[in-house]
């Protein structure tokens, strides 16, 4: 496979090695290459997947969200914005946004707080490695299923449920509805988040601690600092940057919630943890309105984008003005 | 987008630099430090180790109270009977067909692209770039619906394709990808191709060789992801016959009612091959998650 | 104690077929084989159900008898998850057309479960062939499977709520006259009761599902004691909202007062109820008739009844178990054969059946003194010409949004978290919101 084919058929103009740097152009000039060299053709089959599978549901959801239609593709008359002014309207569609919203609040300080903890131990400590690997980061491995039906079934219970045993060890009063009372369903659900996902942001802040320059701390300790000065003038500051992505990362992986919910409550009870995507559910695949689902699935898919963008930004500003 | 390529590199500087620092020395606070750290590391490792007792319980005994972490005999009859259903290997199955399929996919696909876009130039190249990082900030979630009418018209509804093809195409593994290649010097591919070689012969034999450590990266991260995925598997798999292993845990196991040994049981087995596979490669899993897990969720 | 679990015939095979199908990465596993004939030659027929109580166990037997009978038919039972997710799946899998053979289906559930489109029609001929026609049915019920002069759904079973009771709690509490339930008629009467059984225990008398994820218990219960008053929720044709105020408040506050003066357990999902009336801690239990099997099973010294008149009719909420044809798009040939095969069979082994709890619908088998026989499901099957069933609406119908979400509204009167009067006014607001959406798969159906 000698690719290179000066008597090839001609090749499109600017098929020569990229580069931002001229210098990379070190191919002997006037050399042409088959149609199989050029770049599009390695760039092809992704952008096929990609254009099939993300980009045009992105836009035929839009499309269907314009539409009455239902899940099995037919009934589809064009609405305009019905759907959207439906959703405003829908006390349900709002609940669970702010259901959404909820968990990410709860769910995300912890996570992070947590992390950032863990990790601090695992690196100072220097020993057994191994063990809080397993213990911390090990659980994110397991599927959602395993770990929500785990927790459902075994851990919250009332009465033999593993969490009202270890209350009644310490002779508390068992019988707490974990999950069936609206009062601390959500929190159920983030407690079984954190342990189940607290391991992969121990892991980034682990990565970011083993990567802050030795020489820092060798100084700081020539100046007689204590470790907590150490913690406070070197560690937290050095590590900014990754907060502030852990943060990102953790709210837009927050927001998604999806599964906790709907293996563990069922949205309930009295919808009191329904996220919105299972309302997207709820409404789509369940009630068959995929129409209404989509547009639901496009004013949520909103809110991630303003995340997204406003806290990078709002991150940057805060950076700037110190 | 600057930020993420920034702290990917730095945790890549970490790999190289850790475990060269001073040796820790037995403070008191230090012993409190290991203490606390050993209370964390069994809190985390009680709701396991629960499951795993449970399981060995006979079924009469796996409700009672007050605890009991060994029930009056260790038997292993749940586990008997939830395999010999047959449903678990054949999900077992499922899921690893699919994960490997759509690791092997995008690792092949994403390594492709994002040479085309490092390594070529051609018209249209920063357009196609620019939408492909885009993508980065659409979830698939939200395309649930859509994509799920897609499978309808496609006829992909209950396959193997439509379970793999919708998480191939992560924009974000391009991303990682392309910021790897960037880094990586040219010299090799020139030398090559002063010697004649053709771009196919210099990405198979020289960049991919190169990007070793990144493509096994994306290929765990991917694994793992698509080897736990619930919500797309979930959606397009209606025959339990077809399903993954924690789509079908959730469908078909608890409607068998209330039989705790037998569903911790099969939670066990559910959990174990990536438990297993962890341990085994806990370096380079940590270090492929740290790498990519960044821009990859 | 510990039933075998419903075994599928599949393992090894299964596995080996999905490596073959992996190879082309078509559809998967045991679809390897083309769906019209395993690789024996057999018909293949998959069966997805949601029985999976005592009823469910009880199904596993038969068809496993039905196996035996009929080896040319490849027979693959599935248990889904009972409510949405099992409904939820088998309408995906009719749109995705690969749908099993047949499936079970709530009655109520008809109207919006797309006839035409989600659901195929039978083919009534080849029952008749089979000796099932349509006078073997109650016509009501019959009637309300047809769909655009098509027949889309056959009815196996009506299954109402009844009341189970302690007999030695019970005789205790000297309320037993024969051995049997001493009759009860109005609320008064039935609260003095439970007074008595709790005076007699010490404990709540009755237990009944009050909360849960997408609990339907709250509904349940509402609906029965609101059909007593005689009240309506919606108008025969499904299409407006007709609630009665002062019915449903009454029925709702007597509701709230059971739990709050302790005569019911107030918080306990639909798993624990049966465990809590299991190990005998109360004298009551109200809910489906499908856990008699459980009881039976487990030694319970227990009977059951009709529920008891309590506000001016002996009716009870109800919902029928039928068969449906779920949609596939080359649907015929031996396998629809098979399908239409397995619903004869079961009907004409719906004595069975109804050692599971149900009251069979092939009307051949109530005189069956084998039916009559049955101690205690035969009790209550006077019920049949008492049974309330949803009004026919796209929204309604076992494990439907609406139930869950009325179940939710309603549970948190039995648990004090509503009151009857704010409860009443969000559970107007919720239909309202139904009705006011139209059906999104009008197909054949109004």
């Amino acid at each position: 496979m000698t690719a290179v084919s000066p008597t090839a058929a001609p090749a499109p103009r600017a098929d020569l090695p990229a580069g931002g740097a001229a210098g990379a152009a070190a191919r002997p000039a006037g050399v042409r290459r088959k149609w199989t060299e050029h770049g599009l053709v390695f760039v092809t089959p992704f952008l096929l997947i990609y254009a099939l599978f993300l980009l045009w549901p992105l836009v035929y959801g839009a499309g269907m969200s314009l539409t009455s239609q239902n899940i099995t593709g037919t009934g589809a008359e064009f609405t305009g914005l019905d759907n959207y002014a439906e959703a405003v309207r829908d006390p349900a569609m709002w609940s669970s946004l702010w259901n959404t919203v909820w968990f990410t609040v709860l769910s995300t300080v912890p996570l992070v707080i947590i992390g950032l903890v863990l990790a601090l131990l695992a690196h100072q400590l220097r020993v057994v490695q191994w063990l809080w690997r397993i213990s911390w980061f090990a659980p994110f491995m397991l599927p959602s299923s395993v770990v929500c039906l785990l927790f459902a079934q075994m851990i919250f219970p009332s009465g033999f449920g593993f969490a009202d045993q270890l209350l009644a060890e310490f002779g508390l009063e068992p019988g707490i509805g974990w999950l069936t009372d609206a009062r601390y369903a959500m929190l159920s659900v983030v407690l079984t988040t954190v342990w189940w996902t607290v391991g992969f942001n121990f892991l980034l802040y682990l990565a970011a601690l083993q990567s802050i320059p030795q020489h820092l701390y060798e100084a700081a300790e020539l100046d007689g600092a204590s470790a907590w000065k150490r913690l406070w003038h070197i560690t937290l500051p050095m590590l900014r940057r990754t907060t502030g992505l852990v943060l990102v990362l953790q709210v837009l992986a927050s927001l998604k919630i999806f599964d906790q919910v709907y293996l563990m409550t069922g949205g309930g009870p009295d919808d009191s943890t329904r996220p919105v995507l299972q309302y997207v559910y709820q409404q789509g695949f369940t009630g068959y309105r995929i129409g209404y689902a989509s547009a639901v699935s496009y004013i949520f898919f909103a809110l991630i984008l303003l995340v997204s963008l406003v806290q990078p930004w709002l991150a940057r500003r805060k950076e700037d003005s110190k | 987008m600057t930020a993420l390529s920034a702290v990917f590199a730095r945790t890549r500087r970490g790999a190289a630099e850790r475990d060269g620092g001073r040796k820790a020395r037995w403070t008191p606070g230090r012993f409190a430090l290991l203490a606390v750290a050993l209370l964390l590391a069994l809190v985390w490792l009680l709701p396991l180790a629960w499951a795993l007792a449970t399981s060995f319980k006979p079924e009469s005994e796996t409700t009672k109270t007050p605890l009991e972490w060994i029930g009056s005999t260790v038997t292993f009859d749940a586990y008997e009977r939830v395999w010999s259903v047959g449903d678990i290997p054949v999900w077992m199955f499922n899921s690893f067909v699919t994960a490997s399929a759509t690791t092997l996919l995008t690792v092949t696909t994403c390594a492709m692209a994002a040479y085309g876009f490092t390594r070529t130039d051609f018209r249209g190249r920063k357009v196609l770039y620019g939408v492909v990082l885009a993508g980065i900030m659409v979830p698939p979630q939200v395309l649930i619906a859509p994509l799920f009418v897609e499978m309808v018209q496609l006829g992909l509804v209950d396959t193997y394709w439509g379970v793999i093809l919708p998480q191939v195409a992560v924009p974000a593994m391009v991303f990682i990808l392309v910021k790897f290649f960037e880094g990586v010097p040219r010299e090799l591919e020139e030398a090559a191709y002063v010697d004649g070689a053709g771009r196919w012969r210099v990405f198979w034999t020289i960049v991919i060789p190169l990007s070793r450590p990144v493509l096994s990266a994306v290929a765990i991260f991917t694994f793992i992801t698509t080897w736990n995925n619930f919500l797309w598997p979930f959606l397009v798999t209606t025959d339990p016959d077809g399903m993954t292993l924690p789509v079908g845990l959730v469908n078909v196991l608890s409607s068998y009612g209330v039989r705790y040994a037998q569903v911790m049981a099969s939670l066990v087995i559910a959990g174990l091959p990536l438990l297993v596979i962890f341990m085994l490669f806990q370096r380079q899993i940590v270090r492929g998650i740290a790498h990519t897990g960044l821009a990859g969720q | 104690m510990n039933p075998p679990l419903p075994s599928r015939r599949r393992a090894l095979a299964g596995g080996l077929g999905a490596l073959a199908a992996a190879g082309t990465l078509g559809p998967f596993a045991a679809g390897c084989s083309a769906p019209a004939a395993s690789a024996s030659g057999a018909a293949r027929l998959r069966f997805w159900h949601l029985f999976s109580g005592g009823d469910g166990v009880n199904l596993a037997k038969m068809l496993d008898a039905f196996g035996a009978d009929h080896p040319d038919i490849d027979l693959e039972a599935v248990t889904l998850q009972w409510g949405a997710p099992y409904y939820t799946k088998l309408g995906m899998a009719g749109v995705g057309g690969r749908a099993p053979e047949l499936a079970a289906l709530h009655l109520a559930r008809l109207p919006g479960f797309g006839p035409g489109t989600l659901l195929d029609p039978f083919d009534l001929d080849l029952l008749a062939e089979h000796g099932v026609t349509e006078k073997d049915f109650p016509p009501d019920i019959w009637r309300r499977g047809r769909v655009g002069g098509k027949q889309y759904a056959i009815p196996l079973d009506t299954h109402p709520m009844v009341l189970y009771f302690q007999t030695e709690i019970c005789e205790k509490a000297g309320l037993l006259k024969d051995g049997k339930l001493a009759p009860i008629r109005g609320a008064e009467e039935f609260t003095e009761v439970l007074r008595r059984v709790k005076q007699a225990t010490g404990r709540p008398a009755l237990v009944t599902e009050t909360l849960g994820a997408e609990s339907v218990g709250g509904w349940r219960l509402f609906s029965t004691f609101y059909s007593q008053t005689g009240g309506k929720v919606l108008s025969a044709d499904g299409k407006r909202l007709v609630i009665d105020d002062a019915k449903a408040l009454r029925v709702l506050e007597w509701m709230a007062s059971m739990t709050a003066e302790g005569l019911w357990v107030r918080r306990v999902d639909a798993l624990g109820a049966v465990g809590v009336f299991n190990l005998g801690k109360t004298g009551f239990l109200l809910g489906g008739e499908w856990e008699v099997t459980t009881f039976k099973t487990n030694k319970v010294p227990f009977s059951m009844t009709r529920i008891p008149d309590l506000f001016g009719r002996p009716t009870a909420q109800a919902d029928c178990h039928s068969f449906v044809l779920p949609h596939q798009d080359d649907r015929g040939g031996a396998p629809n054969e098979a399908a239409h095969t397995l619903v004869a069979w079961m009907l004409k082994h719906s004595v069975d059946w109804a050692a599971g709890g149900h009251v069979p619908a092939y009307l051949p088998v109530l005189d069956d003194p084998a039916y009559l026989k049955l101690d205690p499901q035969s009790e209550y099957r006077s019920v049949l010409e008492d049974v309330e069933l949803d009004a026919p609406a796209w929204f309604n119908g076992s494990a439907s949004r609406m139930w869950i979400e009325l179940g939710d509204v309603f549970s948190g009167v039995l648990t004090g978290s509503r009151t009857p009067r704010s409860a009443l006014a969000e559970a107007r607001e919720r239909i309202r919101g139904f009705l006011d959406t139209p059906n999104p798969l009008p197909g054949a159906a109004s």
